[in-house]
């Protein structure tokens, strides 16, 4: 039987990592395909492909059987693929109905004008489909996040009134934000629409994608590491096949995980934020990892921020070495001695556009400077060490920071905040999108760092890497903690324990 | 050719154009090459380079200033309207009103969050209404004796070579060091090439936007004293014509629009190619008046050859 659609030898990369390498995948009519690997394996790269926001560097896609090339969303849209995308694609400021039919107004069009009414009749039948009651010509932006992920989803579908053939719809994490009961109804709609589409679901829940799918394709680092039917394997054998090893603890340097030292290096007490938190306590002390874990959406994201400076604290207390302290930026929190490596490496990580050298002395730098001019040969002898201390791999200092790879990066920001004495810092997701290498690279730097007495923040990619690396684990739930674990060396709590505090 | 060779070359086309420019109108007109006509050339750029040459920074940075031609205006009637009492320290008072003008641009566009066009755009206004009213919207005359007893330092001449020169390339000494070598140059320059990291690194963004911004007002200030001086007298509209040679200046020089990329020495050549593209017009006979033709038409052109508009995918 020929595949609706198919990819075959597809190869794509970022700078600084091979985010596909020779990736061949199949869709057949009528079929779940399960998609799954740990973040940074590429799926999603793999879906932006199949739905025309990237273009592979090499191989080639087939529909039904005959080559094509996907120019664009649009034009995947108009060969019957629709994505839903894990960001969610949805204009806040339109209504419903609105983004339902973004695009393909001219389909409502009467004597040159839009006829609202008939493209919200319109709407409300997908909006049906989805079961989903609420009004077409409500502003999305007054909607839930799970009714918008709804929206989204009946907007992918809504392909099926529109093209005769079959269609395909690529999921990407569509369940990470709804309820059980959301997820029920996208069940259904996946079996209600079984006859006629054809479905590609990514998840990180395995149970979920073994209940949903026919097969499933198992990625890492780039590759397809696994095809099978999805009666023929386990939730466990999956998981070994997703990390590449069964659990290692070597792997998140364990053994190097030494006792913290007693001196609290910064205490929060009743920490809110209107930004997403309320009620967070914990203390952090010196050489010590605290883990956060949490879905998107559950608050994590913004305590990180909140502690860098980057977004205000509204109430509760945050102590830096004894003293109570409140941030009006983050240069505040720099002048306390705490650094971020924020989640965005290329953006707010590094300045792509200055050298390494610059980039690692900026936020020291008038400490570098006398009567107000930089000493150059200090800066580039101190640069210069951080550089070998943590090998960062380099042509020179005068090499622009957003021509390196994504592990050597992270190390220039790490390297940043050595230089800057930071002894507390946030690490918002240090591994995402770097190479399996310079991830052992970076644990050994973390380590490196509570070693000589560094406090640590940790936003992990992974539960496994948050487990592996923490001293104890904070997990959060719709903004609030929800369940604390000690991780000491052998006595590290399961997934499944966080998972249970997380959804 | 070698990369690295070809990628100099990349860098010095300014300079390139400027020479090649030279020439050109060295052959059509070969009086045009003596030193004579080359130094009555430069000191002829100066006020132009001047008014530029802060708002180098503010481009570096990703901003712009749009009000350097009314901060120059106003700074020429102030210089003429203060000379009589305070002799030459008329001028560094000029110089700090057109830094306080740039600052209030500069706090405007930080503290309330509205673009840099916007705030310069209205702080211009503001700015040329001062001098109208200082001035009773007249021209203001400097008499001979008063320029000769306390602007022979901006407008005469020594060893041989222009005063405007002189001040010219101290200035571009004194900015080019700052450029490169204080905290506040570089961080201007990261700020232009990727503002959100800068933030992150705890840098007070909103200071060094501030600071360059009134470096823009504080040049532009000192501009209009140099033009009041040439001119012998101070008007609220003196400056009018330069705002678009003087960002054409900036760019064709090799500064990015975008920020990140450029100097204020190569706004010393973009001014010099305004120059000579000038005076290559007047002997080829094209009005006055039609040269801003050429001057909008060069900065479209320089702006979409120097900027990879690939990776740009909105445009406001």
């Amino acid at each position: 039987m020929t595949a609706v659609l198919e990819v075959r030898n597809a190869t794509k990369s970022f700078p600084g990592v091979k985010a596909l390498d020779d990736v061949s995948l199949e869709i057949r009519k009528n079929e779940v395909v399960g998609l799954i690997g740990e973040n940074g394996a590429g799926k999603s790269t793999l879906l932006k492909i199949l739905n025309g926001v990237y273009q592979a560097e090499s191989g080639d896609i087939r529909i039904n059987g005959k080559p094509a090339r996907i120019k664009g969303p649009r034009d995947a849209f108009d060969r019957g693929i629709a994505m839903v995308f894990q960001e969610q694609s949805i204009l806040p400021v339109l209504t419903v109905a609105e983004n339902i039919f973004l695009g393909r107004e001219t389909e409502f069009m009467r004597w040159g004008v839009l006829d609202k009414a008939a493209m919200n009749r319109a709407a409300k039948v997908e909006l049906e489909k989805v079961h989903l009651d609420i009004s077409p010509s409500a502003i999305c932006d007054d909607l839930t996040f799970a009714d918008r992920q709804m929206v989204e989803i009946a907007k992918a579908i809504s392909l099926d009134t529109r093209i005769d053939g079959d269609i395909v719809v690529l999921l990407d994490e569509p369940t990470s934000v709804l309820e059980s009961k959301e997820i029920d109804v996208l069940f259904r709609i996946v079996e209600e629409l079984k006859d006629r589409a054809a479905f590609v679901f990514i998840s990180h829940r395995i149970d979920e994608v073994l209940r949903l799918c026919n097969r499933v394709y198992v990625m890492r680092d780039g590759k397809v590491v696994s095809e099978t039917p999805s009666s023929d394997v386990s939730i466990s054998r999956l998981h070994e096949l997703m990390v590449g090893r069964a659990l290692h603890h070597e792997y998140y340097r364990e053994a190097k995980q030494g006792d913290p030292q007693p001196e609290v290096a910064m205490e929060a007490v009743g920490l809110c934020s209107r930004t997403g938190f309320r009620n967070v306590s914990f203390e952090l002390r010196k050489g010590e990892i605290l883990g956060i874990a949490g879905v998107i959406g559950s608050g994590r994201e913004a305590l990180a921020r909140c502690l860098a400076g980057l977004a205000p604290i509204d109430s509760g207390t945050l102590k830096i070495g004894g003293e109570a302290k409140s941030f009006k930026g983050p240069s505040e929190a720099v002048a306390t001695g705490i650094g971020y490596l924020p989640r965005e490496r290329r953006t707010e990580g590094v300045v792509t556009g200055a050298p390494v050298v610059e980039n690692m002395t900026m936020p020291a730098l008038e400490e570098f400077s006398s009567v107000g001019i930089i000493q150059r040969a200090r800066e580039r002898s101190v640069a210069q060490d951080w550089i070998e201390k943590l090998s960062v791999k380099t042509p020179s200092q005068d090499t622009l920071a957003g021509s390196l790879s994504g592990g050597n990066q992270q190390k220039v920001v790490l390297s940043k905040w050595r230089i800057a004495g930071s002894h507390i810092v946030v690490l918002d997701h240090p591994t995402r999108g770097i190479d399996v290498g310079a991830k052992e690279d970076v644990y050994e730097l973390i380590r490196g760092m509570t070693a000589e007495g560094l406090s640590i923040v940790l936003l992990a990619d992974t539960l496994e890497e948050v487990i592996g690396l923490s001293h104890k684990i904070i997990v959060m739930r719709d903004g609030e903690e929800s369940a604390r674990f000690d991780a000491a060396p052998g006595a590290k709590p399961s997934q499944v324990d966080l998972i249970a505090h997380m959804v | 050719m070698n990369r690295s060779i070809k990628s100099v070359l990349a860098n010095q086309i300014p300079l390139l154009t400027l020479i090649g420019l030279v020439v050109m109108v060295g052959i059509i007109d070969p009086s045009f090459l003596n030193f004579q006509t080359l130094m009555v050339l430069t000191s002829d750029t100066m006020t132009l380079f001047l008014m530029a040459a802060g708002a180098t920074f503010v481009i570096l940075m990703g901003g712009i200033d749009l009000s350097v031609q009314a901060v120059a205006s106003m700074t020429s009637v102030i210089v003429a309207f203060l000379l009589p009492e305070l002799g030459f320290l008329a001028v560094p008072v000029a110089v700090a009103a057109g830094g306080i003008a740039g600052l209030a641009g500069g706090v405007s566009h930080t503290l309330l969050r509205i673009p840099s066009f916007i705030s310069t755009l209205a702080i211009g206004g503001v700015v040329t209404a001062v001098a109208f009213v200082m001035s009773d919207a007249r021209s203001i005359n400097i008499s001979g004796d008063m320029r000769d007893a306390h602007l022979f330092w901006l407008v005469g001449e020594t060893l041989g070579v222009k005063n405007e020169v002189w001040v010219g390339l101290v200035l571009l000494a004194v900015l080019a060091f700052v450029q490169l070598r204080t905290p506040f140059g570089r961080l201007v320059r990261a700020i232009g090439a990727g503002e959100r990291a800068v933030i992150a690194s705890g840098i007070p963004v909103d200071r060094i936007k501030a600071m360059a911004f009134t470096l823009s007002g504080a040049t532009a200030g000192f501009s209009g004293a140099m033009m009041a001086a040439r001119l012998g007298s101070g008007s609220p509209t003196l400056a009018n014509e330069f705002l678009l040679p003087a960002i054409a200046a900036i760019i064709l020089g090799g500064t990015a629009l975008t920020g990140g990329a450029g100097g204020v020495w190569r706004t010393f050549i973009g001014a010099l190619i305004i120059a000579v593209v000038r005076i290559g017009m007047t002997f080829l006979g094209v009005s006055v008046f039609a040269q801003q033709i050429v001057f909008g038409v060069a900065l479209v052109v320089a702006v979409a050859a120097t900027i990879d508009r690939s990776r740009i995918q909105i445009v406001k």
